[in-house]
């Protein structure tokens, strides 16, 4: 099969299943948004650095699974363990992540002002770079579909080619994202968005634990 | 302004008579009877005796409403009387039709739940991205376990919010009702300084739970954090993480209906984390009843910020002369004003544009469906209470 042909359905395959993605990752994305300045261009930023780092995410899974012989036969226990894994790490990650924007307002949460976000430095590359990454390494329904067509592909470097376009179709659906910014950033915003974390947190920590003992994840 | 014609009026007005009280109740006492003694409704003595006792209670408290000017007072009892009947009538009803308050996977996947309005903010993305919905009932009539299928229920919900906003809070919801009650038992709050960062907790709630039902295609808040389970039907628990679940239940039932309420004299629950009432807060931009703050005559006791049993009061707020989107339109702050500063408002129309019609306009939209909602959940607690007595 040409190559450019299976490229072309790892992009149609993106951007059909970029609904989904953005489902899956909406949890994890949107509160971390709203904690970030206002405006187009840090939005902008962040974003850019969630999707190279959940990319990275991608590629890395992808790249092991096929060492392993096991990116599409990959036994349910070892595999529920990773994602309970990654699920306990991402709320240890959103936890930290809403913990330090208690900063963010620390001029003006007394009034109805507008936010002047200082010291957020430290946590402008790494948080959304660990988030992506995270959000990466779930295995969420479209990435296993994209999964189950890399797998039959000749090598590993097709298939992570298949991940990479398929990986450009899913970011379509992410630019929306970036009006983000122009939502002003005040104390309700940023104190709604952390508390969201907080207990967004706590669902992937409870999730991840129940993974992680081999427990059902609901009571029926 | 209208407002700087009129001298301030600093006195209570004098009680309608009773005649004009009468006369201005018939229409909710025919609404009432209409209502509760409608076609389809059980026929057996019990429930007529049950349905004439729903129809007097909540003529009766209208006409005090009419004949003493007071709002909160008489609302608060049929809210509270809804509030304790509504576990009473829903259970006796879901223990007969499955034998046990727990619903099991089954009876979701054959949409049997009985329908909830909490779940409604939950349902529109899905529903938006995938024409489904993910609460688990049947849309079409006939459906849930009521009978009245989703899309019914929806609109008549969405009907009374456009009219009435967040007033759905405080005269239809069937939950709220517990906790005012708890709230009221204490002469004094133990607790008074309350970190006003607790009031975005219900937006924080919604975004969450939205997400994440969006994430899980599922109510997640039914599934996770309804305080309510524990009163109504909890998750048939039948491993380690449904207990987990339901523990969480009553713990925030505990904690959020219980204990806070007795302790702040608030709506705990309905102030810091019910994610259907921050969604309600949206329509009370667009309806058309609201409370406001008549600055010409408001002197700044905060007696009606005291009086708010869901912190919608700021200094700042009754500074600008309104109450906080967050308002529930319950009648406290309009009550507990001794220049009635505080009015009920038509939106369009001037501030001290004939307040008491105002309020009287809103309370017929209110009370209509007051009967219409906690009536019914009246009569069914009653009716309950007559089965097991006789």
């Amino acid at each position: 099969m040409a190559a450019s042909v299976v490229l072309g359905e790892a992009l149609a395959l993106g951007l059909a299943s970029g609904p989904a993605c953005i489902a899956a990752c909406g949890p994890v994305l949107v509160p971390s948004l709203l904690t970030e300045r206002a405006g187009l261009r840090p939005n902008a930023r962040y974003l850019s650095v969630f999707l190279a780092a959940r990319l990275l995410g991608y590629m890395l899974f992808a790249a092991a699974a096929w060492e392993l012989g096991a990116l599409v036969s990959l036994p349910p226990t070892p595999r529920v363990l990773v994602m309970g894994a990654v699920n306990v790490l991402l709320a240890g990650v959103l936890i930290w992540y809403a913990w330090s924007a208690r900063s963010l307002c620390g001029h003006s949460c007394a009034g109805e002002k507008l936010v002047n976000i200082e010291g957020t430095k430290n946590r402008r590359a790494a948080g959304p770079a660990a988030l992506g990454l995270l959000t990466g390494l779930s295995l969420c329904p479209p990435f296993v579909a994209a999964g189950v067509r890399a797998a039959e592909l000749g090598s590993v470097a097709q298939a992570l080619l298949f991940f990479f376009f398929f990986f450009i179709g899913t970011s379509v659906w992410f630019m929306p994202f970036i009006s983000f910014g122009c939502i002003a950033r005040n104390e309700a915003v940023i104190t709604v968005a952390r508390m969201a974390m907080a207990l967004i947190a706590l669902y992937y920590a409870s999730l991840g634990i129940a993974m992680l003992i081999g427990r059902k994840v609901y009571g029926y | 302004m209208a407002t700087n014609a009129q001298s301030p009026r600093l006195a209570r007005p004098e009680p309608r008579g009773i005649g004009w009280s009468l006369l201005l109740t018939l229409p909710i006492a025919v609404w009432a009877l209409l209502m509760l003694f409608r076609p389809g409704m059980d026929t057996d003595p019990k429930s007529r005796i049950a349905a004439a006792l729903t129809a007097l209670f909540m003529t009766a408290l209208f006409f005090m409403m009419m004949r003493t000017g007071n709002t909160y007072r008489w609302r608060r009892l049929f809210f509270v009387s809804v509030g304790v009947l509504f576990p009473v009538g829903f259970i006796y009803n879901i223990v007969s039709v499955r034998g046990t308050m727990g619903i099991p996977v089954e009876e979701m996947i054959a949409g049997r739940t009985p329908f909830c309005f909490m779940p409604i903010p939950l349902l529109i993305l899905p529903a938006a991205l995938t024409r489904k919905l993910v609460f688990p009932g049947s849309i079409g009539p006939g459906g849930g376990a009521s009978g009245a299928g989703m899309a019914a229920m929806v609109g008549i919900w969405l009907a009374m919010t456009l009219v009435l906003g967040k007033g759905w809070c405080s005269y239809a919801c069937f939950f709220g009702g517990i906790e005012e009650g708890v709230a009221a038992i204490p002469a004094r709050a133990k607790i008074r300084k309350i970190d006003p960062r607790w009031r975005h907790g219900p937006w924080a709630v919604l975004l969450a739970m939205v997400l994440l039902s969006l994430a899980l295609f599922e109510p997640a808040y039914c599934m996770w954090l309804c305080p309510f389970k524990a009163v109504s039907e909890y998750i048939a628990a039948r491993n380690l993480i449904g207990l987990f679940q339901n523990a969480i239940f009553v713990l925030l039932f505990a904690g959020l209906v219980i204990v806070l309420p007795f302790l702040t004299k608030k709506r705990t629950q309905c102030s810091f984390f019910c994610p259907f009432g921050a969604f309600q807060s949206i329509f009370n931009k667009i309806s058309a009843f609201e409370v406001k703050i008549d600055k010409e005559r408001c002197k700044p006791c905060v007696l009606c910020q005291n009086a708010c049993p869901n912190m919608s009061l700021t200094r700042e707020s009754i500074a600008r002369g309104e109450t906080l989107m967050s308002c529930m339109k319950c009648g406290a702050c309009v009550d507990a004003c001794p220049r009635q500063a505080v009015v009920w408002h038509i939106k369009g129309t001037e501030i001290a544009w004939k307040p008491e019609r105002a309020r009287l306009m809103f309370l017929y939209a209110a009370w209509a469906m007051a009967i219409m909602f906690g009536g019914t959940i009246i009569y069914g607690g009653v009716a309950t209470i007559l089965h097991f007595i006789a």
